[in-house]
């Protein structure tokens, strides 16, 4: 089970990308937190973000237009 | 071959043939263009019309879409660059916020403007982190100085305490701790200033302390107190107070003169009391004077007159002049100053025996008399007559202080008397001493009373009783014998006058042939009080010996070297700035094992395997020390 859920539907990249830096400085460490997108270039942008900002992506999950990434903060 | 795209109806939309678009439905076309469009606007720029056709407008819009599709996708790429450098570099400088400083931003965006934020991030963060490491060794440097500080707070020889402004003692050191009994543990933010101060004084210091907080010019910095200690002693202090700047706390230094102050009443004592032999001297040698003459008419008056009645009246005359000479004599006892010199030797042993048995009968059945002598006979020069004045007075009064009955101890004992007493008693000369103590259990004095004791005339006791000339009498013969006289006394509890009688120094050496004390040898003197060794060298070249000088250990060594074959004997003081007396012998005896050195000290000192002269004794003896150390086979 995750810790959070962060549903960023409906935006466009890069915004899901610049909300989630924005919010997970709340987050604690090592939460598990899922977030859902549908822009075709989400994927991208978060694996780019985990890998500079030294998270861990735990699963990916596509259905139809949109994908639910898990990390670890 | 190309590819055939199929389009969102499932159809196939490529031309059999490759150059020819009858083949195809133009609407069929136009869905596709608009298909990708749509894909394209949503961002999937992976999309492409691979498609080529004859007509040049359908080609046109086609290269258009593919065009746009490229463009947008750089667009996209760029923000998504963008976006992530934004987010990184955010989040690099969130955790330097945080204090995290390893925490350092990438520079290799290809961006070149999120490269130079990387690189401005990193640059501050470099330098931030020089600042607090200098910060960090400043704040090191102020811990040490502090610590410093408090060691030396802590250890100095001075009583230190700080205090805060509602007199609470925030800090003391050891040595207020050694003046009041108190350890820190107990002090420290736990008790008042006010808790250290003797009553008496208490309304002073407080106000002190108050103005002093108001402005410091408005109270003395230095004054006297008095401090009351664990045990409930109070000692008289010097306290030397100052404000510490920037805060509402004083530090206060105290010294303790209760001894000094003691001594300063040893010292005015003594004045007075010579003070009042010398007046009562005078007065008594006149009256003597006076009575003389008063005595020599009475008696020619005597023989002449025939009339019993009348010459009742002149033996009165004689009778009270008689007893007035008397008190001349004893009041001039008092003031007598000059040496007595005795030869008998008495052994203070069995005069005691004796005398108490002869007092046992004076004192009466109510008082017990108790004797306390040391195993080995103590001999002293002394005029039995003395001894027996002084121990009477004593015994008399120690008898008049026990209405009631009580005990009265004798004792004697010999001591030595070093040089620490001499700081606490600077009218005593150290060097050895016979006690002789007579203690009662009687009524005590008050201070008061006690201060006063020596002086002619002062008496407690009823008209008739006492003259108050039994104590001056005591302290003018002690006086004569070059001793001196301490009470202890306690209220309820009893008295005890202690006397101390110095020991002659055996002067054996005055009847040493001075021939004998003289020699050829050299010697080297090595003393860096210049008076000493000025002295000594004169005093053996006076009896022929040859001497060199050395003011300090290195010139003795050089000397040394110089001379090793001729001198025979080194005398050097013990204690010396930079080489110690030791450290020079070792030096010299490491030149030549044989020659002779001898360690010369102030005070009586006990060094194993050394050869020591004490400078105090006289210059013969030193002589004749040296000369022994001298004609000593090795
Ligand atoms: N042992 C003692 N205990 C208590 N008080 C003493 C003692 N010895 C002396 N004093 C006090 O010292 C005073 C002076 O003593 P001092 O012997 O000089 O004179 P006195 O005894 O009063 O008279 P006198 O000895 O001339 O007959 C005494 O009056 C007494 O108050
Ligand atoms: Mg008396």
């Amino acid at each position: 089970m995750a810790d959070r859920l962060l549903d960023y539907s409906g935006l466009k990249c890069p915004y899901p990308i610049l909300k989630l830096s924005a919010q997970y400085p709340q987050f604690k460490e090592g939460e598990i937190v899922e977030v859902i997108a549908d822009c075709p270039t989400f994927e991208k942008d978060i694996k780019a973000w985990c890998q500079k900002l030294g998270k861990t992506i735990i699963n990916i999950e596509r259905r139809e237009e949109k994908i639910k990434v898990t990390i670890r903060i | 071959m190309s590819q055939g795209i199929v389009c969102t109806e499932g159809c196939f939309i490529k031309c059999k043939n490759f150059f020819c678009e009858h083949g195809q439905k133009l609407s069929e076309l136009l869905h596709l263009c608009s298909n990708v469009i749509e894909k394209i606007s949503k961002g999937d720029t992976r999309q492409k019309i691979d498609i080529k056709v004859e007509r040049y407008s359908l080609q046109r819009l086609i290269d258009s879409i593919n065009r746009l599709s490229r463009e947008i996708e750089d667009l996209i790429n760029l923000n998504h660059e963008l976006a992530i450098g934004i987010c990184e570099h955010f989040d690099v400088l969130r955790r330097l916020q945080e204090g995290d400083f390893s925490a350092k931003a990438s520079e290799d965006s290809p961006i070149e403007i999120v490269k130079m934020l990387g690189e401005l991030i990193n640059k501050l963060r470099d330098r931030f982190i020089d600042y607090i490491d200098k910060i960090k060794e400043q704040h090191r440097e102020m811990v040490k100085i502090y610590e410093q500080e408090r060691v030396i707070l802590s250890s100095i020889g001075v009583a230190i305490l700080i205090t805060e402004e509602d007199m609470t003692v925030e800090f003391v050191n050891e040595e207020f701790e050694r003046l009041t009994g108190y350890t820190k543990k107990e002090v420290e933010g736990k008790m008042k200033w006010s808790d250290f101060i003797s009553e008496d004084v208490l309304d002073k210091v407080v106000e002190y302390h108050k103005l002093r907080r108001i402005s410091p010019s408005l109270a003395p910095n230095q004054f006297e107190i008095k401090i009351k200690d664990k045990s409930g002693n109070i000692k008289d202090a010097l306290i030397t107070v100052a404000m510490i700047p920037y805060t509402k706390k004083s530090i206060k230094s105290i010294i303790d003169i209760t001894e000094r102050k003691k001594i300063q009443e040893q010292l005015l004592h003594s004045q007075k009391m010579e003070a009042l032999g010398v007046l009562s001297g005078r007065i008594a040698h006149e009256y003597k004077n006076i009575l003389t003459g008063v005595l020599g008419f009475a008696s020619i008056l005597n023989n002449k007159i025939q009339d019993e009645n009348l010459k009742k009246y002149v033996q009165r005359i004689v009778e009270a002049g008689e007893r007035a000479k008397e008190l001349s004599n004893t009041l001039l006892a008092f003031s007598r100053k000059e040496e007595i010199s005795v030869t008998t030797k008495v052994s203070l042993n069995k005069f005691l025996v004796h005398y108490s048995d002869f007092i046992k009968s004076i004192i009466g059945k109510d008082i017990e008399l108790k004797l306390n002598l040391p195993e080995t006979e103590v001999l002293y020069e002394i005029e039995p007559t003395h001894l027996e004045v002084i121990l009477l007075n004593l015994i008399t009064n120690a008898r008049d202080a026990m209405p009631e009955g009580g005990e009265v101890i004798l004792s004697l004992n010999e001591i030595y008397l070093n040089m620490d007493y001499q700081y606490t008693h600077p009218l005593v000369k150290p060097g050895d001493y016979v006690v002789l103590s007579v203690s009662d259990t009687g009524v005590g004095m008050d201070e008061e009373t006690k201060q006063r004791i020596f002086e002619p005339f002062f008496t407690t006791k009823p008209k008739g009783k006492g003259t108050g000339l039994g104590l001056s009498t005591v302290y003018g013969l002690v006086k004569r014998y070059n001793g001196h006289i301490h009470v202890y006394s306690e209220l309820g509890k009893g008295t005890t006058f202690k006397i101390y009688l110095p020991q002659k120094i055996k002067k054996s050496i005055n009847s040493i042939d001075k021939e004998k004390l003289k020699g050829s040898e050299t010697l080297l003197i090595v003393d860096d009080d210049a008076h000493v060794r000025q002295y000594l060298a004169s005093f053996f070249k006076e009896y022929g010996y040859q001497v060199y000088e050395a003011e300090n250990g290195e010139k003795a060594v050089e000397i040394f070297k110089e001379n090793k074959d001729k001198i025979n004997l080194c005398l050097v003081d013990f204690v010396m700035p930079k080489m110690s007396g030791i450290e020079v012998k070792k030096v010299i005896n490491s030149i030549n094992p044989n020659t002779k050195v001898a360690i010369m000290s102030g005070n009586p000192v006990n060094l194993k395997d050394f050869i020591t002269i004490e400078k105090s004794i006289s210059p013969e003896e030193i002589l004749f020390k040296v000369r022994t150390i001298l004609d000593e086979k090795e």
